[in-house]
């Protein structure tokens, strides 16, 4: 693993100097500003704060941000041809992804941390429920991370970004909204036991009340090892094409 | 310090090498030449550890490039045959960049150092993505040695570069004969006329020549070759005549005449002239012409097809 933090600093540094990456991070502050107006509005008159309202907002808005966040990782170094450079340099694949994969999360969290923002002038102006916010926050790093795993899994399948960020959407979709299936067969015990596999089903009924449970937190930290397995592995296959 | 031996490569159902075996000491630097899907880029990244190979093995420094895969990336030198680069780092942190990954303990020195020997210094802080070809082909030069690797293994290192860049790129690379084994591919003959002490030709995944220069010249010593212009009919006509006069072994349209390559060390002029005037064709010149090592080239890669 001795490459994966020189590994990590190029990626994390390419964040921060890509116009892509500020578009995104743009994006990501004005939707989740607009949504806190809006809920400050509504509390004044009709009810009082929510305390979990950006991560609750944010389940939906990373499944579109974090395959943009990921879609370079990989695919972009497959089309250039710097992943023949890598894969020959002295480094295992596995440190390779995962370097990567560590970059994309700590540009996420700090596009995070930037709506802390929020978070204090609630305080300044309400009396939210800060263990409530912080339960919710730690999920949603959580599952931030989860997301960009399965970003990664099709950056490392692709030469084209763009195919990596679409098909990294679509399936983000799947995971999240897979719960419907259940209710189109109207089986309520099926429903329930796929609301168990997605996304959503760990997040919301839990992390979104302020509630963690050991079982949310083996979900997605076991989804982001499985997908960066996966995306070893990917990497791996490129060898043999 | 690089050997290959029984080296096979398929690509599903196609064969991009077929078993080829071959040496580079020390000292040395080699050429591996050949045309357009010979297998040269295949053979360069078996031997950099890209992709395993399907058969046979190949040993750098030792060290088995399958077994003791990491052993082998750290005294490897590799420029791939585009230059890749990371477009929006700078010229110095792009080679800083290779130092660390490749466990470089004085890095700063050491970018120093190949950015000195590659004229890059006062280009370091400039981005990449703005470096002409040359200059990028100098940043992989750059980067392929930041690592002082005893082999150092370069994929067509002048290509798309003008003549001034290509005669500063030869010359880095003949700089570095002292201690490496240094193996690089062209598809310019004169290229690696110039600046190899051993040949390779490849073609279709085969070893069709090996040698010196000068032995490879002299491959065709025993042979003749004699340039005629010949009138009176289409050219399909007279090199189809041509190649059936025997001891001819190899005819090749070139400029308005042929060139036609003889077996035998006797003088063929007088019997071709007779020939091709018995047949009603008319000579308008006949030279005989010395053997040049393009020569050996062509013949050797132009006509053996599998
Ligand atoms: N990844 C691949 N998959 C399938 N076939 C391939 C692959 N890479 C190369 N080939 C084929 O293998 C043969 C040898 O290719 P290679 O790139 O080694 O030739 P080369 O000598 O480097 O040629 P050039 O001078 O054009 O660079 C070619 O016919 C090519 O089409
Ligand atoms: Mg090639």
């Amino acid at each position: 693993m001795t490459g994966t933090p020189i590994i990590f600093r190029r990626e994390l540094a390419a964040y921060f100097t890509s116009p892509v990456a500020y578009l995104i991070a743009a994006a990501f502050l004005v939707f989740t500003a607009i949504t806190f107006n809006q809920d400050l509005a509504f509390a004044i008159t009709v009810r009082p704060v929510d305390p979990a309202l950006i991560p609750r907002v944010l389940t939906q808005l990373l499944i579109f941000i974090a395959p943009l966040l990921t879609m370079r990782l990989l695919a972009e170094e497959n089309r250039e041809g710097t992943l023949e450079l890598l894969l020959t340099a002295p480094v295992s694949d596995a440190s390779i992804v995962i370097g990567k994969y560590l970059a994309a999360w700590v540009y996420y969290t700090f596009l995070l941390a930037l709506t802390l923002v929020y978070q204090i002038i609630l305080v300044n102006i309400a009396f939210p429920d800060m263990s409530h916010t912080l339960g919710a926050y730690i999920g949603i790093w959580l599952y931030g991370g989860a997301t960009l795993a399965v970003g990664l899994v099709f950056s490392a399948l692709t030469e084209s970004q763009v195919l990596a960020a679409f098909l990294g959407m679509i399936a983000l979709l799947i995971l999240y909204f897979a719960d419907r299936i259940g209710q189109i067969v109207a089986n309520i015990d099926l429903g329930l036991i796929i609301f168990q596999l997605t996304l959503q089903g760990h997040f919301i009924p839990t992390f979104a009340q302020g509630v963690i449970r050991a079982e949310d937190i083996v979900y997605y930290a076991g989804l982001i090892v499985v997908m960066l397995f996966v995306s070893i592995r990917l990497v791996e296959s490129r060898r043999w094409r | 310090m690089i050997e290959v031996e029984n080296l096979v490569k398929r690509y599903g159902n196609m064969t991009a090498v077929k078993g080829i075996n071959f040496r580079v000491e020390p000292g040395e630097i080699v050429g591996l030449l050949g045309p357009n899907g010979a297998g040269k880029t295949t053979t360069m990244r078996m031997l950099t550890g890209f992709m395993p190979p399907t058969e046979g093995t190949i040993q750098i420094c030792g060290f088995d490039v399958v077994e003791d895969s990491m052993s082998v990336r750290q005294r490897v030198g590799y420029m791939p045959e585009r230059v890749p680069v990371y477009p929006d780092m700078t010229v110095e942190g792009y080679v800083t960049f290779w130092a660390k990954l490749r466990g470089v303990r004085d890095v700063r020195a050491r970018v120093h150092a190949v950015l000195e020997q590659f004229q890059l210094l006062d280009r370091r802080k400039q981005l990449v993505r703005f470096l002409s070809k040359g200059l990028r082909q100098r940043l992989g030069l750059a980067q392929a040695l930041v690592h002082q690797p005893p082999v150092i293994i370069l994929d067509e290192p002048t290509i798309g570069i003008d003549p001034r860049q290509v005669i500063e790129v030869r010359d880095a690379v003949r700089s570095l004969r002292e201690g490496h084994a240094v193996l690089f591919s062209s598809h310019i003959l004169s290229e690696v006329e110039q600046v190899c002490d051993r040949v390779i030709i490849i073609n279709h995944g085969q070893i069709v020549g090996e040698g010196t220069p000068e032995t490879l010249s002299r491959q065709l010593a025993g042979r003749q070759q004699v340039f005629v212009v010949v009138e009176g009919g289409s050219d399909a006509r007279i090199s189809a005549f041509l190649r059936k006069i025997p001891d001819v072994v190899h005819v090749r349209a070139m400029d308005d005449g042929f060139l036609i390559t003889t077996k035998s060390d006797v003088d063929l002029r007088p019997t071709l002239s007779r020939l091709i005037t018995q047949e009603g064709f008319t000579i308008v010149e006949m030279r005989a012409v010395d053997a040049s090592l393009e020569d050996v080239f062509l013949t050797l890669t132009e006509t053996k097809q599998p």
